[in-house]
């Protein structure tokens, strides 16, 4: 496409006030010899669009930079069509609303009798106006860097939807989008539909007044899942493996509890699912891995089974498996007949009244015990939750169910009832057959007849008690299964499973408040217990919200559309392979297992897998990966843009980069609550800080900026990073910018990063203070000027 | 193991409690802002929190012999001020019903006079004593073995006769009335006897034995009972303090006079009626009103309250509307007298005979129990010391 640039400079919300229009429009003129370049009192007004849709008309502009607001308003009244490059030039909350428009100079003038005398004189302030050049410059260099998208379109976007698990969850999922049109699959393992819901005799409420137990739908739900034509039912069935991705997932079936060649190979030892650093890219030599002979040799994962189902989306609703809690010797479980769990009790109650399992007497007297009760240790057991309070309350309402002199005693650490399962608390509260205290159980022992004595200190009686009763039961959790095993068989480079599992008790990884159903695998949705332990009726509006994540996936990638978090983003990574080294760390680094390396090592993108965070790009040290609009040279040549005044101008220069997920909004914030931070700081966005390629840090130094700074989302465990892991990466990848620093003789505190979640403005002008103050404690880069 | 002590919740304890005006019993959850608030509890070990918790848990030997559920005078502050509605006022009043049904003497006296499937059937006792048993066996008896030849007479035969309205001489004479009620008095009170001495034994094994002389004690309640100097704590319901103080009053003008009377029947042999500026008539009559507003007041009080302070169990109701009937009945009975309306008259009287009836020999298992109970209860609470320091 042949550029044609159009600079439009708007002097409304006070920019004109602030700044210096006819001396900015110089930059776009002068410098970059923009052909046409205008300004106007109020840009996004209709006079000003027209303006700028004239120009495009008659002038043949197609590359327009608007020196305005900032780019997250007005992007509807900017928007020119796709056929047009647009950059908007943040002006207004990062330059006049931020920092001061005139400053007090002390000038030397001589009065009547011709005395020098010194005096205060305000003047407009240049380091403000020095700021909006430099913004203007980026920006123009920006809109000629970068290029049209063109979107990744596959040939045939499948679009099935797999749903492995039917259980109340999948059935539900499989139902809601067979209802939208879409053809399913259900994979289910055992013989038969249903799960845990099909053993259970009543559920907890799931419509107001949430007081009384309903009757158990789940029969409903199975035929209304068989009895839909667009759902195909696999029983007995397990997934060998998926292999290919979003729009293409070629599924390789096994029946339930055999192996397949299609299984996934073991992993080599270098493949281990961990996410490395950076720097650990050398890898020891690889050890073919020896099989046993009783084992079937697993094809690779790159190669394709020509027996596959293809699908377009999965969505995971595999549940879990009822937690063991035999580890509290204590409490007697495996030890005492009449120890179960709560899942035990479930079975049971559902197929009659409820009975000791020791000799099948009428159990009146029940003990449900909702936490180990350890000395100091305020836990309940592993994997219980919410759910297992309400279970606790329902299966008590079981026991007055059916023998109206039926006693119930909940011994709990924690009753959790959130929302409206309020008021189910309360009506089983008022169940007289329902005893309810705090306390921490400290033995459970077995009398002659088989009952037992439950002790019980520090309850909410005041005092340390013993009960006598029939049977003990112990509120145990759910297990997701994917603490178990990967389910999903992912022939995937990065591994089979889901990631970083251990951090998280085996559930799949989300974004927990802002992606609930997201995982690290583009495509593939979790629902129901193997994401959180669920109540039946959370597990029906859970499948329901994955069943819409899986179509939203499909008609994303359809349109050659990125799915989540950059939703509607028609970049991609392209990747210059003449160059590539096999290094193979965009495949390691991706955070969303987007690449399988080939067995020379060179990367196999899967474009709809990838949610274009950039982190392949800032992890390539051969710099050969690019999106069209999104590029090492675009984002080099904006740093270089920048005018980097002379040591002798005593003026600092701060290159930071933000994130614009987060920081980036915040940082807005902060000029709409007017709050004032340094003029010496250049801000530039950038996907993630994952995207951030070390090379970019060397072109700032080197052209004599005396600090990088790097703003993004919080990393860690908790963390609140988009793409999950760009923020970590990028603070590894620091420390080999530190030891790069070290060697030229540069301060390592030069370049840092920090962390901000949104809602955290008001400590943005603190931040950057700080950090100008560290710059200056250093002093000047020495490389200014060379 | 051996550190807890093995309790054995009594569910029906709790579904009695329940179904005695404390249904709310089960909303609790023990935030305590019930013993924050109330103005009775002493401060170690407050009520009514713990109350509360144990009759949830059916832990009735932790209420019976309990001193604090009858200091407990049901202000109804902390049914005002609960979170939770679980009005622990109208509980407390409930378990004191289950009390007295617990100590009462026969227990299936208990049981009927605190649950209204019975009303009719005990309404029925004096009904038939009054109106049946009494006029056939006067007749039985020969003439000759009658004081002044009087027989009781059949309402109808009453309400049919002519002549000056006299209820000992057309309806039932004095003899037969002091033998019904005589017996009533003493089947009341060994019922008393039998339950405070149950009652005493539960709250000695319960709280130790007193510390002090029980008899400065029991001055020292009575006296605070003269003044209602509790009763004044309340907040809520502070104006209980006063309709309860005509009531209690009105009583014992009600008292006395009727001791006059039997002086004046025995003493010096004068037979009723009695002129009006009979001094003794003057105290019965005076008595009666207050009574009649002391018990007027206690309704619209009760009425007044309901929604902070709960609407009443039958329990309290059945006990407000004997007396109220008796009050009634009994000014009526003197007035249609006056009036010299026989045809209601005499009706009006025998109702009064039969509510009189249902309050004494009922006494020891309807709410009037209270009286007693409570008094126990305040005596030994005052004899180890538990009482609020004020």
């Amino acid at each position: 496409m042949e550029k044609k640039l159009g600079v439009y400079i708007c002097g409304g919300c006070s920019i004109g006030e602030g700044l210096n229009l006819e001396k900015l429009s110089l930059v776009a003129t002068k410098e970059y010899k923009a052909p046409i370049c205008k300004t106007h009192p109020a840009m996004c007004g209709e006079e000003g669009v027209a303006t700028i849709k004239t120009d495009m008309a008659a002038e043949g502009v197609n590359t327009i930079v608007i020196a305005a607001c900032s780019g997250r308003v007005k992007y509807d009244v900017f928007d020119f069509g796709p056929a047009n490059i647009v950059e908007r030039v943040n002006i207004r909350e990062q330059v006049v609303w931020s920092h001061d428009w005139t400053k007090q100079v002390k000038v030397k003038t001589k009065d009547a009798e011709g005395k020098e005398v010194v005096k205060e004189e305000t003047q407009p302030n240049d380091d403000t106006q020095m700021l909006a050049e430099d913004y203007l410059r980026m920006g123009i260099v920006k809109a000629q860097k970068m290029n049209q998208v063109d979107p990744y379109l596959l040939e045939n976007v499948e679009k099935s939807i797999l749903v492995i698990g039917g259980g109340i969850t999948g059935l539900t999922a499989a139902v809601e989008a067979a209802k939208t049109g879409y053809e399913v699959t259900i994979v289910e393992r055992e013989a038969q539909l249903g799960g845990y819901a099909a053993k259970q005799r009543k559920q907890v409420p799931t419509k107001a007044p949430y007081t009384d137990l309903e009757p158990n739908t789940i029969q409903d739900k199975i035929k209304e899942a068989t009895g839909n034509s667009k759902i195909t039912v696999k029983l007995n069935t397990e997934i060998a493996r998926i292999s290919g991705a979003p729009g293409q997932f070629a599924v390789s079936f096994k029946p339930a509890g055999t192996k397949s060649k299609w299984d996934i190979p073991p992993k080599k030892k270098e493949e281990e699912t961990k996410d490395k650093p950076a720097e650990a890219a050398e890898t020891p030599a690889e050890e073919p891995v020896e099989l046993p002979a009783d084992q079937i040799k697993c094809e690779d994962i790159l190669s394709s089974d020509p027996d596959a189902e293809v699908f377009g989306a999965v969505i995971v609703a595999a549940g879990g498996r009822p937690a063991d809690p035999s580890q509290f010797e204590h409490l007697g479980f495996g030890k005492f007949a009449n120890v179960i769990t709560n899942t035990m009790l479930e079975e049971k109650a559902a197929k009659g009244k409820i009975v000791r399992p020791s000799d099948g007497k009428e159990a009146k007297t029940v003990a449900f015990i909702q936490s180990p009760g350890l000395a100091g240790d305020d836990s309940d057991f592993p994997y219980a939750s919410s759910v297992t309070s309400m279970i606790s309350l329902k299966q008590a309402n079981y026991l007055t169910e059916d023998y109206s002199d039926g006693k119930a005693y909940i011994f709990y650490k924690h009753m959790r009832t959130p929302g409206h399962y309020e008021n189910f608390y309360k009506s089983a509260q008022n169940n007289p057959g329902i005893f309810l205290t705090r306390g921490e159980v400290k033995s459970v022992t077995e009398n002659a007849d088989k009952g037992l004595t439950v002790e019980v200190h520090d309850t909410i009686l005041g005092e340390k008690i013993a009960v006598d009763v029939d049977m003990v039961v112990l509120a145990a959790g759910m297990t997701p299964e994917t603490q178990f095993e990967p389910v999903i068989n992912l022939a995937y480079r990065q591994g089979p499973a889901f990631r970083d599992l251990e951090l998280f008790d085996g559930y799949a990884d989300s974004n927990y408040i802002c992606f609930p159903y997201e995982t690290r695998r583009t495509g593939i949705y979790t629902a129901g217990n193997v994401r959180q332990t669920m109540t039946n009726g959370e597990c029906v509006e859970d499948a329901t919200g994955a069943a819409l994540k899986a179509i939203q996936c499909l008609e994303s990638t359809n349109r050659g559309m990125a799915v989540h978090p950059r939703s509607g983003d028609m970049s991609f990574p392209e990747f210059f392979f003449q160059r590539c080294t096999q290094c193979k760390r965009c495949t390691e680094e991706c955070p969303f297992g987007a690449l399988d390396d080939d067995e020379k090592g060179t990367p196999k993108p899967n474009p709809t897998r990838c949610r274009r965070c950039g982190t392949c790009m800032g992890a390539c040290p051969e710099r050969i990966v690019s999106f069209k609009n999104y590029h090492i040279d675009m984002i080099g040549s904006m740093v270089k843009a920048i005018n980097v005044p002379d040591e002798d101008e005593e003026k600092y220069r701060i290159v930071a980069f933000i994130c614009e997920n987060d920081a980036l909004p915040a940082l807005d914030m902060a000029g709409l609550h007017k709050l004032k931070y340094s003029a010496d700081i250049r801000f530039i966005p950038v996907r993630c800080l994952g995207s951030v390629n070390t090379i970019w840090i060397a072109d700032a130094m080197s052209k004599g900026n005396d600090g990088v700074l790097l703003i993004g989302c919080k990393y860690g465990d908790d963390y609140q990073c988009h793409f999950v892991k760009g923020s970590e990466l990028c603070n590894k990848r620091m420390d080999n910018v530190a030891e790069t620093l070290g060697k030229l003789r540069l301060e390592p505190v030069r370049v840092q990063q920090i962390q901000f979640s949104i809602d955290e403005y008001e400590k943005i002008p603190e931040a950057i203070g700080k950090f100008v103050e560290v710059i200056e404690g250093v002093g000047f880069n020495p490389m200014k000027g060379f | 193991m051996a550190e807890g002590k093995l309790i054995k919740p009594d569910l029906n304890f709790v579904k009695r409690v329940m179904s005695s005006g404390g249904e709310s019993l089960k909303k609790c959850y023990q935030c305590a802002t019930c013993s924050v608030v109330c103005n009775m509890t002493p401060d170690d070990k407050p009520f009514p929190r713990k109350e509360m918790i144990h009759a949830q848990w059916g832990m009735k030997d932790k209420l019976f012999g309990n001193p604090d559920v009858w200091i407990c005078h049901q202000c109804s502050d902390c049914t005002a001020y609960c979170p939770r509605g679980a009005k622990p006022g109208e509980v407390l009043g409930a378990i004191r019903k289950v009390s007295i049904e617990h100590y009462s003497f026969p227990s299936f006296m208990g049981r009927m006079v605190g649950d209204s499937k019975f009303l009719i059937l005990l309404l029925l006792v004096p009904i038939l004593l009054f109106g049946v048993v009494a006029p056939y066996v006067g007749q039985l008896i020969p003439p000759q073995y009658l004081p002044e030849g009087r027989s009781p007479a059949y309402l109808h035969e009453a309400m049919s006769s002519s002549g000056p309205i006299v209820y000992a001489e057309k309806l039932m004479p004095v003899p037969f009335i002091d033998t019904i009620f005589i017996c009533a008095a003493l089947f009341a009170a060994f019922g008393f006897f039998i339950g405070v001495m149950k009652y005493w034994k539960d709250l000695t094994a319960f709280g130790g034995k007193p510390k002090g002389s029980i008899m400065s004690a029991a001055v020292a309640t009575i006296s605070d009972f003269l003044a209602h100097k509790n009763f004044k704590k309340c907040e809520v319901t502070v104006d209980r303090s006063k309709s309860h103080l005509f009531v209690f009053y009105g009583f014992v003008g009600l008292a006395i006079t009727t001791t006059w009377a039997i002086f004046y029947l025995y003493g010096l042999h004068r037979e009723s009626p009695y002129p009006l500026y009979d001094p003794m008539k003057i105290l019965g009559n005076a008595s009666a009103i207050g009574l009649l507003l002391g018990i007027s007041w206690v309704i619209s009080n009760r009425m007044k309250n309901a929604e902070k302070a709960g609407k009443g169990s039958y329990y309290d109701w059945l006990f407000i509307g004997d007396v109220l009937t008796i009050v009634v009945t009994g000014i009526l009975s003197e007035v249609l007298r006056l009036l010299g309306i026989g045809i209601l008259a005499y009706p009006v009287y025998f109702i009064h005979l039969v509510a009189i009836f249902f309050l004494f020999a009922y006494a020891p298992f309807s709410k009037m129990a209270h009286m007693v109970y409570r008094t126990t209860a305040l005596v030994y609470a005052k004899s180890i010391g538990r009482e609020k320091e004020s």
